[in-house]
């Protein structure tokens, strides 16, 4: 672990497309992955949905009940508008920070000095972490929002009412509210960030300390993979819908 | 001589987290004081709690992406 690598983006290779190249960093990748489990899940779990529910259908059920009244507490009567937004946001990041909880998985480095194997050697540097540890991932988040935000304020005020929002205490708060989007976008982007690579480099720290026992240690990033990862995305959704509330209210 | 003052200059960073430890501290010890004193609004004291804990918890959480910045240009 080098200080200096450590928030910059490992690019495993790149996309050529239109003349140009598009690095593809390893937390991308790890998005792909997360976003191809979460759709294997929804094509398994949604499938032959009942009335009358049965099975698995309980378990979907339950989270989308619970999803529905956390938006419902948080936004009043126009919660239908922006949960299934919420709820995809919400799934997403509970799986990709949970990710970091696979990291126990060896990398194709230490496959190679393990076995010997000329196979693992020439594989790209891959290793498993919360794709949410790199800011340009969790900015893209949330940038969109951000942009949420706007558009929703504009659609439910109209423009005459979503530009007089800006004057709303006194005139003299005009220049804040504009400034609102930016910082909001950073604390909203940073906070995530800074938690996840917070609890990144703990972890690491932690199995380079015990580097025997790594494998039957995943308990070391319980409470960072699990329960930071789970508090952190409904932070994220609340502080989101807080924001939607006081735009269309 | 200056990577030393830089690696100086991380620690100094970091004693953000003390305010940001006292003011969670502060937040967290009138939340289980005023759920004592009136249990059935816990759900609301306690969603109303967890907006100011991130808000200062936030200045820590600007801290330490500013340390790990620094640390790389020791």
């Amino acid at each position: 672990m080098d200080a200096n690598s450590i928030m910059k983006p490992n690019d495993l290779f790149s996309i050529n497309i239109f003349g140009l190249s598009i690095p593809v960093s390893d937390s991308i990748v790890m998005m792909w992955i997360v976003m191809a489990v979460l759709i294997i899940l929804s094509l398994v779990f949604a499938r032959n949905l009942k009335t009358i529910p049965r099975g698995k259908q309980n378990v979907v059920e339950l989270v989308v009940d619970t999803i529905n009244n956390i938006i419902k507490d948080n936004l009043g009567h126009h919660w239908k508008s922006f949960a299934p937004y919420f709820g995809t946001i919400l799934l997403f990041l509970v799986f990709a920070n949970m990710a970091g909880l696979f990291s126990v998985l060896p990398t194709a480095e230490e496959l190679y000095k393990l076995t010997g194997n000329r196979f693992f050697e020439g594989l790209p540097q891959f290793s498993i972490a919360a794709p949410t540890k790199d800011l340009n991932i969790t900015l893209g988040m949330a940038l969109m929002s951000v942009t949420l935000v706007l558009f929703a304020g504009i659609r439910f005020r109209g423009v005459k009412g979503w530009l007089h929002s800006f004057l709303e205490p006194s005139p003299v708060m005009a220049p804040f509210h504009v400034l609102d989007f930016a910082t909001r976008t950073l604390s909203l982007s940073l906070r995530l960030f800074g938690n996840m690579l917070a609890g990144y480099i703990i972890v690491e720290m932690v199995y380079e300390a015990t580097v025997f026992i790594k494998p039957i240690l995943p308990l070391a990033s319980f409470f960072f993979d699990v329960f930071d990862a789970i508090l952190q995305a409904y932070i994220f959704v609340f502080l989101s819908s807080i924001y939607i509330k006081e735009a269309i209210e | 001589m200056a990577s030393g003052l830089v690696a100086i200059g991380v620690g100094l960073v970091m004693l953000t987290a003390l305010g940001a430890g006292i003011g969670l501290g502060n937040a967290v010890s009138k939340t289980a004081e005023s759920v004592s004193r009136n249990p059935e609004a816990s759900g609301k004291i306690l969603s109303t709690t967890l907006i100011f804990a991130t808000m200062s918890e936030v200045t820590a959480i600007f801290a330490f992406v500013i340390a790990v910045m620094l640390v790389g240009k020791v």
